[in-house]
């Protein structure tokens, strides 16, 4: 056991820094990340900023070789998440695409569909949104009503809506999960693009920034069986696999970090951190932001030698959570006027926030998967 | 970065299982009693070279030492001996060995089998021999023992260690309170999860209610996290770091004991239960080193500064 980085991994966040410094327009901080990663406007600079990624070699350097990466490790893929957390995440939604929708293909993907879509997200240049949750279905993945009925004529006829769904405007393609079956777990996965006939798309306004809170339906929407990824029914072992990825996939810890060192230089800058009481929440806050850090680098190391994190992956994300949660009451408690008009990056980071114990596997689920993966709790009879 | 144990510190590991597999129980003389010291186990820790850890093979394996030990039910004095002593001294010192502050009227932690002790002054670290007939042991539920001077000590019949002493012993004794929280939490989880699943209620075992479950799951987070955060503070020997794991291990005990002690009930509260072991350690420990809030505070003035 040991905790040094490599040289080759301090170069390569060198590397990182160096480029992102060198790429970002003069406007980011001031009309393009204030957006949020969701947004239209960081949307349409991530095509710009992934492509210029991709023409580095930078984008996609821990996919094999034979996809267009550089054989890097698990190690690759987080410096590079904590690199573009750290600067407001340029990437945008891509950020999904690298690491699992492609990974995902990878694994599971026909040679076809690894030609289709594997170039375009190493090239920076596609946008994925997921159709995973429903309207009424909260956390029950598995009750989903979205139908892709088979056709007696080949290819299947989709039915349906999907909500929350994160990009889906701006989206180039579709990662959809539809039932194909009348038992629990029957559930498929489709390629779709979303410029098939049928598709609908109604955004909500909301507090979690642009881009987030939308609505796809689906009405008689005719997929070819070639967009099937994986046999019928086998959904839930390939999403199982890819959602590992997805649960400890952002560093959180790394920008929470930034954020408190930017509300602590606004108390100084305004002489209000000489008070115990808030050095004491804010020593505490870096302590389980911290633990958190720990936790996902544990995951991350199971990653890199064993190619999975298991249940370790729910317990990292727990750590972080309740870390951003108590940021996020600093926040609130001595800088409040980030939200009315303040320093941007504390809101978008207490805005991003307000949905990262709900979405990718909500707080309570990770417990449920704590107790049953690494304690061996019985389930309730 | 590795989180997997080497060759080297995996035997670590297995020669101290091996050595504690026999202390896994109270011995019949102390059942019943909120705590017992094993002057046996203490002797063969020395007899075993295992606190010349820190200096023979470094303060990672000197902290797993550490959280091994407190994971038994039996106590036994680590903390200062494998990692505060070794890092303020070439010489090893007489064991076991007492950390001591503040109020010295006020009964210290583990004074009353203490052959040595070091006392923080706040500008200086002093080294003072021990004379157990000037200590009075006194009752306590906490899960040491504790004692305290018949008379004031003469603090000038030490040996002092000079101010600069006062920082690195903050520190170590840190990682030392850490790596004990650690330790103590483990087994006081470990031990939980399995009555959970024996003790039945409404029919079913009570570790299959949702309610129980989460609580529980929160724990072994809460285990897991102060593991890798004391073996962090002890490799980078950061100061900052150390101070970032005794926070984190307070400010957390609270729940664990809450926690812990509800899903155990009243059985819980016996002294023949052995959940208190290690509850009542991670309580003694609460207020170790100023306390969470003092831990949280050093982490502020190392990060930011100090207050204006």
């Amino acid at each position: 056991m040991e905790f040094a980085w490599t040289p080759e991994q301090d170069a390569y966040r060198q590397t990182l820094k160096d480029t992102v410094e060198e790429l970002l327009p003069d406007n980011w901080a001031t009309e393009i990340a204030p957006h949020s990663y969701g947004s239209k406007e960081q949307i349409a600079y991530s095509k710009i900023f992934c492509a210029e990624m991709a023409e580095r070699g930078l984008l996609v350097q821990q996919w094999p070789a034979e996809y267009g990466g550089g054989d890097g490790d698990a190690w690759q893929q987080w410096i590079l998440a904590e690199e573009m957390m750290l600067v407001g995440e340029p990437r945008g939604p891509q950020y999904m695409n690298v690491n699992w929708i492609g990974p995902a293909i990878m694994r599971s993907g026909t040679p076809e569909q690894k030609a289709e879509h594997l170039g375009r997200i190493a090239g920076g240049q596609v946008i994925w949104c997921q159709g995973f949750s429903e309207p009424g279905g909260g956390s029950d993945l598995a009750g989903m009503k979205t139908k892709a009925e088979r056709q007696a004529d080949g290819g299947y006829l989709v039915n349906g809506s999907k909500i929350w769904t994160s990009y889906s405007p701006s989206a180039d393609y579709c990662f959809l999960l539809a039932r194909t079956g009348e038992q629990r777990k029957a559930i498929s996965i489709f390629l779709i693009p979303m410029n098939l006939k049928g598709i609908e798309i109604q955004t909500y306004p909301g507090l979690v920034g642009k881009g987030h809170l939308n609505q796809v339906f689906f009405t008689d929407v005719a997929v070819p069986d070639s967009m099937r990824m994986g046999e019928e029914g086998q959904a839930w072992e390939i999403i199982t696999y890819a959602l590992r990825f997805e649960r400890v996939s952002v560093a959180r810890f790394h920008i929470g970090r930034k954020v408190l060192d930017r509300a602590v230089a606004q108390l100084q800058r305004e002489g209000r951190f000489n008070d115990t009481a808030v050095r004491v929440r804010a020593g505490r806050i870096a302590a389980m932001l911290e633990a958190g850090r720990l936790l996902s680098y544990y995951v991350i190391d199971q990653r890199a030698k064993q190619g999975s994190d298991d249940v370790n992956g729910n317990i990292a994300r727990v750590s972080v959570s309740q870390a951003t949660q108590e940021l996020q009451a600093f926040i609130m408690d001595y800088t409040p006027d980030a939200l009315t008009g303040g320093d941007y990056v504390l809101r978008e980071f207490f805005r991003a926030n307000l949905s990262s114990t709900i979405a990718a596997g909500a707080y309570e689920i990770q417990l449920n998967l704590i107790a049953q993966g690494a304690l061996n709790l019985p389930r309730n009879g | 970065m590795d989180f997997d144990f080497n060759d080297e510190q995996q035997l670590l590991v297995s020669s101290l299982q091996g050595l504690f597999h026999n202390y896994a129980e109270i011995p019949p003389a102390g059942r019943g009693e909120t705590s017992w010291f094993s002057a046996d186990l203490q002797r063969r820790l020395v007899q075993g070279g295992f606190f010349d850890t820190a200096r023979q093979v470094g303060t990672l394996e000197a902290a797993i030492v550490v959280m091994e030990a407190a994971r038994l039910p039996v106590v036994v004095e680590t903390g200062a001996s494998a990692l505060v002593a070794p890092m303020l001294l070439d010489e090893p010192l007489e064991g076991p060995v007492a950390l001591l502050s503040g109020d010295l009227s006020k009964a210290q932690r583990l004074l009353p089998v203490a052959k040595t002790a070091l006392v923080d002054l706040g500008d200086d670290v002093v080294v003072l021999e021990v004379e157990p007939a000037d200590v009075e042991p006194v009752e306590t539920m906490l899960a040491y023992p504790y004692g305290r001077f018949r008379t004031p000590p003469d603090l000038a019949k030490g040996r002092r260690l000079g101010a600069g002493a006062v920082e690195p012993l903050r520190q170590w004794s840190r990682v030392a309170l850490a790596a004990e929280c650690a330790g103590a939490a483990q087994s006081a989880v470990e031990f939980t999860v399995a009555y959970v699943k024996d003790r039945k209620a409404f029919g079913q075992p009570i570790g299959s209610f949702q309610a129980v479950q989460h609580r529980l799951a929160q724990c072994h987070q809460i285990m897991r996290a102060l593991r890798y955060n004391v073996l962090h503070a002890a490799w980078t020997r950061e100061p900052v770091r150390a101070d970032m794991a005794a926070a984190y291990a307070q400010m957390h005990i609270q729940k664990l004991v809450f926690d812990l002690h509800q899903f155990n009930g009243a059985i819980g509260l016996t002294t023949e239960h052995k959940l208190h072991y290690w509850t009542f350690r991670l309580r003694a420990l609460q207020p170790e080193a100023g306390g969470g809030d003092a831990s949280a505070l050093a982490v502020a003035d190392k990060l930011w500064g100090a207050a204006a």
